[in-house]
């Protein structure tokens, strides 16, 4: 049986000591799959990076195993770091050196030789889309164009698993699509792809599977389709005329929990699911409510991710929070106090 | 062997680096000839002591050589570390430390990029002396001597800065180090000879290593060549290359251990 690219087993990392020991990771287990794209969400300060840095071997677990493209890594720290393809979100590009000398430097180190590098290097520009910046420092490049960059540094060696730390944060949304196109073709080449991300949408669109992580530990994994399936039944929305907003309340609470829903409009969870819309429009009808517009919502990642954690990230959309009115840069806890810092 | 071409590419991305900020390099190369200048233009007459003529230098441009390689090298070497420290601040050193290079050639590397600047800035400053007047006395061999001499203390200074850069991780703290390098280099005899100096002065400047390493390049400026020369100028930057080297390595070690 061919073993799994990334696996992890109660994997955990510990800062400081005594009274303010911090249990960044705590006790993670994880398996990604031959030639997937495995996405791993978590709020602020849960511990996505740090099990990123401790499988990319920047970090030594406390405890626990990792096991990347076949190395221990820990033990076989040197053969991980040949296997795999990282691209951080803290790891800065120097703004000096320019994108085609950065693509050099980093064929030496990974033994490339120099025509080889030279070779992949210009490859590599025309498949981002740098060709034309190559030869200009990092520094005047844009962020879009850094982070492509970055992609591009972490394909030099062609490696078999490639770890993407939020690679489109701060992106636009062209960019983040360029960049999203470019991941899809790598995987769909047998690159096994772990993507941390703080847009949901990303993992929704990119990921075959994903783990999401809160205070050091994965709270849930799976495909996003059955994950979404768990949380619950869709939503379903209308919008009536104002007099006769009671008797419709009335009405589809026959039918489920009546949820809120964006002003104007009322909600349903549909108790048996998407097929009772035929007969919620009937009863409607039947009672001469006159329907001005009908929604249906299936869950989101958005809703597994705040049933998993509690928590709402920036600018996910929502059905079913009301009084998730989130801060301007801060997820939001509908369920417990505010999270701490890490 | 890898290591070699490990460090050898960050060699090269270092001497990039220092070419590519002007503002930066430049000052390694203005401070230096502007003390020069200074110190030729307020002590010339100094040349007239015979002591000073027969036992230290034939003018005072002559003697003010050394005091600016070592004024240049130090800039140099603080410039280096400072950058090592931005990589750390900044990231860079996270994406050598991803990728399977020996973690010794991110510290060689940039030693060997201060060692190169210092090579380079012996000889400007020598074409530049020599236009203005200055002579090597010891002939050719005085000149490799000078050269080797300053790379060796450029390499020491690098690792001693680099140590601190790796350490704190801050280019804050590596620039806050300098002033205090730039007093002990003014408590040596870089500037004017510890011949002429007294009280408290004289003793501290009798026992800073600098004003042992810039009086055996001194020698090579002004005297024949001679073995003492090269104890002082070679063997005092090496035996502190040696010791910094192992401090910048170790404190590496320990920082890599920390992660």
């Amino acid at each position: 049986m061919i073993e799994a690219p990334i696996v992890a087993t109660g994997l955990i990392r510990h800062f400081g000591t005594g009274d303010n020991i911090v249990k960044a990771v705590d006790g993670v287990d994880l398996e990604v799959r031959q030639g997937e794209i495995f996405g791993f969400l978590g709020p602020n300060g849960a511990g996505k990076s740090t099990t990123v840095r401790m499988l990319t071997t920047l970090l030594t677990p406390t405890a626990g195993t990792a096991r990347v493209a076949g190395f221990d890594v820990v033990t076989e720290a040197n053969k991980v770091r040949r296997s795999i393809g990282v691209a951080l979100q803290d790891a800065a590009i120097d703004p000096l050196m320019t994108g085609r000398e950065l693509l050099e430097l980093q064929s030496v180190l990974y033994g490339l030789p120099k025509t080889t590098g030279r070779q992949r290097g210009a490859e590599l520009l025309e498949r981002v889309g740098l060709t034309a910046a190559a030869d200009r420092r990092v520094g005047t490049y844009s962020g879009g164009m850094r982070r492509r960059l970055d992609l591009a540094l972490s394909l030099v060696h062609e490696p078999s698993v490639l770890f993407l730390d939020e690679p489109t944060t701060g992106l636009d949304p062209m960019s983040r699509l360029t960049l999203w196109e470019e991941v899809r073709r790598l995987n769909s080449n047998g690159t096994t792809v772990l993507l941390t991300t703080q847009y949901l949408e990303e993992a929704d669109q990119l990921a075959d599977r994903i783990a999401i992580i809160d205070h050091g530990r994965i709270v849930r994994e799976g495909v996003p389709r059955d994950l979404k399936a768990q949380v619950g039944s869709p939503t379903l929305s209308i919008s009536v005329d104002a007099t006769q907003s009671d008797q419709a309340r009335n009405t589809l609470s026959n039918f489920g929990e009546l949820r809120a829903t964006a002003e104007g409009t009322l909600g349903v969870g549909l108790a048996r699911g998407a097929e009772d819309v035929a007969s919620v429009i009937r009863a409607l009808d039947e009672a001469g409510i006159k329907v001005r517009h009908l929604q249906l919502d299936e869950p989101s990642l958005d809703d597994v991710f705040a049933e998993a954690t509690g928590y709402r990230l920036e600018g996910a959309a929502s059905h079913n929070a009301p009084d998730l009115a989130a801060d301007d840069d801060q997820p939001v806890a509908p369920k417990r106090g505010r999270r701490r810092s890490r | 062997m890898t290591v070699v071409m490990h460090s050898m590419a960050l060699t090269k991305r270092s001497i990039r680096g220092r070419l590519r900020q002007p503002a930066v390099l430049a000052p390694s190369f203005i401070f230096p000839l502007f003390f020069a200048a200074l110190g030729s233009a307020s002590f010339t007459r100094l040349a007239d002591d015979p002591f000073f003529s027969a036992n230290i230098a034939s003018s005072f441009l002559n003697y003010a050589v050394a005091g600016a390689i070592l004024q240049g090298v130090l800039f140099a070497s603080t410039s280096a570390a400072g950058d090592l420290a931005t990589d750390i601040e900044q990231g860079f050193f996270e994406r050598l430390l991803a990728s399977p290079i020996s973690r010794t050639s991110i510290v060689f590397g940039r030693l060997a990029g201060s060692m190169v600047v210092g090579v380079v800035q012996v000889i400007v400053f020598l074409i530049i002396f020599t236009a203005f007047g200055a002579r090597v006395e010891s002939g050719p061999l005085g000149v490799v001597g000078l050269i080797v001499a300053a790379s060796l203390l450029g390499l020491a200074m690098s690792a001693l800065m680099a140590g601190l850069a790796i350490k704190s991780g801050s280019p804050e703290v590596v620039q806050g180090a300098f002033p205090l390098v730039f007093v002990l280099m003014f408590l040596s005899s870089a500037f004017f000879p510890r011949h002429y100096m007294s009280g408290w002065y004289r003793t501290v400047a009798d026992w800073n290593p600098m004003s042992h390493i810039v009086e055996g390049m001194q020698g090579f400026m002004n005297q024949d060549l001679s073995i003492t020369q090269f104890y002082k100028a070679w063997l005092i930057p090496l035996a502190i290359a040696v010791i910094s080297i192992l401090f910048a390595l170790r404190t590496l070690k320990k920082r890599l251990a920390a992660s």
